[in-house]
Parts: C-alpha cells; structure tokens; sequence
C-alpha cells in the first residue's frame, strides 16, 4: 500500500472542504466543512509521521485538534449570537461589515 | 485482484443509488437483488477480504462519499451524522498508519465531544432542512467548484508518482510508535511550550464562548 494514496484522499477531503465553506450559506455547515478541512490535513501529517517513522507529525495533529475544539467552540458561539439578534443562520444575512 | 472487486461493489451501490432515484417503490427488491449480488462478489473473491489496498480502498470510498454528502445535504443534522461517519474513516486510517493514540483521541474528542457540540448548537437553535439547498450567488459558487476542480489536479499531479519508495508493509510494525508514551514524553519535552499555550488558547477560547453566547453582558 503506498503512503502517496492516503495523501490523495486527504487531497480530495481539503478540497470537497472548502469547495463547501465557498458554495454553503449556514453557518454551521460552513463550521463542518473546516472541521473536514482540518481532518484532511491531519491525515497528511499521519501520513507523512508513516513515511519517515517520526513522532513530530502525530504532535503536531495533537496541536492541531487543540485549534479545532477552540475554533468549533468560539464559531458556534458566533452562531448563537447570531441566532439570538436575526433569527437566522445565514451567513449572507450577516454583512453589515462586508464590502 | 482486490482494487476490481472493488470497483464492482461501487457499481453495485451506484446501481442501487440509481434505482432508488427513478424507483422509490421497487427499493425492497432492488436491494435484495443487488446485495445478493454483492455478497456472491465477495464470496467468489473471499480472498480480497484479506487485502490492506481492498479496505483502505473501501473506507477512502465511504469518507469521500460521507465528505460530500455532508457539503450537499440541505439538513443539518444529517451533515453531522455523516461528518461523524467521515471522522470514524479517519479513525481507521490513523490504526492503518500506525497512530493507534490519534485514533483513540480521534474517536473522543472529535466524534464524541465536538460533534455532540454541533448537535447541541443545531438542535438548540431547532434547525430544519433548507427549503431548496441555499448556495451562494452562482459567480461563486462555479467559481469555487471550478477551483476546487483545479486544485484536486494539482495536488493529485504534485503528489502522484513523488513517493515511490514509501510502502506500509504488513511485517514492519514497531509497536512503541504512535502509542500514548512517545507522544507524551515528546509533548512534555520538546513541545512544552507548545503544549502551554495550547492549554492558554482552550482557556481562551472557553471565555470566549461563555462571553459571546451570554445573553446580555453587564
């Protein structure tokens, strides 16, 4: 088994990821879709940890789940606020501050 | 010959996907027909159960087809369901690669703790399926799938044929790797910084949620 097909995998995850944050207006899909992203690349780093037998890779997934809880938490926060003044999940009814 | 049966099992699922389309009534017998051919399949290729290329191919099928769906489904909730499934995938390819210890944590804190989260969030604020799956303005939305398109062929011509020498062979296992006592010798050694600041951004990130989703700050 070769490492370069997990590598394609985890490219087709990143990129069915932010095709997602580009075409979804909830909010909350959109917060899915940067968890999807963020697991692509700790499969790369898995991967790559495989490939020259280093541990450093699998620390830097540790670190990398450390940003994705805070990020899942803080986003979903911003949802509820969100919520609570305009009734909607919508991220195009939210651009009072966008051009 | 495992990568062909393969290809025959998703022909059998895209067949039945098919039926299920044009005929919703006739799924019972479709389903019936198509497993049983699906289980004669296996049976005549019982060998390819045996295979690393047959499982890492099956579960690399499920967490893109999980992936996509979790982008196209206009419910919520059943976005979360398949990310879930999409997360379980990665799970396995951490066991196949060696990081049993990711695995683990995988399972819990991402199935088990910021999947329950999105749950919460969705069912809190009492979500239905969109009317319609709303998209953004067309220019974008061909422009990012257009893109997106793009930078698939550029990863797969960057990555494809670069790494030759690289092979998960059944025989080399090194059971110390990817287990929880490497990993935390290095995170309180080498990554102690790291790992402080790390336990900053949670407390962080924490006041942070508690701040903004309160109703009214004094």
């Amino acid at each position: 088994m070769r490492i370069e097909f997990f590598l394609l995998i985890a490219a087709l995850l990143f990129a069915i990821g932010c095709v997602g944050v580009l075409i979804r207006r909830n909010a909350i899909v959109i917060l899915m879709c940067i968890e999807l992203m963020l697991n692509a690349v700790n499969l790369t780093f898995v991967a790559f940890a495989h490939e020259n037998q280093s541990m450093t890779g699998q620390v830097f997934v540790f670190f990398v789940m450390t940003v994705a809880a805070a990020e899942a938490a803080v986003g979903l926060a911003i949802v509820i606020a969100l919520f609570r003044r305009r009734l909607t999940t919508d991220v195009e009814d939210a651009s009072l501050m966008r051009w | 010959m495992p990568v062909p049966l393969l290809v025959e099992l998703i022909f059998v699922l895209v067949i039945f996907a098919v039926v299920q389309a044009y005929a919703p009534e006739r799924t019972l017998l479709a389903g019936t027909v198509l497993g049983a051919g699906a289980a004669a399949l296996l049976a005549v290729n019982y060998q390819a159960l045996l295979s690393l290329e047959f499982w890492v191919g099956l579960i690399g099928f499920v967490a893109i087809l999980s992936a996509l769906l979790v982008v196209i489904h206009p419910n919520p909730m059943v976005s979360i369901l398949f990310l879930i499934v999409n997360l379980f995938c990665i799970a396995l390819f951490y066991l196949i690669l060696q990081a049993q210890f990711l695995a683990a944590i995988q399972i819990i804190i991402y199935a088990g703790a910021i999947m329950v989260l999105f749950v919460f969030v969705v069912m809190l604020l009492n979500l239905k399926a969109e009317v319609g799956l709303r998209l953004t303005a067309a220019p974008q939305r061909w422009g990012a799938i257009l893109l997106g398109t793009a930078f698939v062929a550029l990863l797969f011509h960057a990555i494809r044929g670069r790494l030759d020498e690289a092979y998960i062979e059944a025989g080399m296992f090194d059971s110390a790797f990817g287990a929880a006592r490497g990993l935390g010798g290095l995170l309180f050694s080498k990554y102690l910084f790291a790992f402080e600041a790390a336990s900053l951004l949670l407390i962080a990130a924490m006041i942070g949620a508690v701040v903004l989703a309160k109703r009214k700050v004094r």
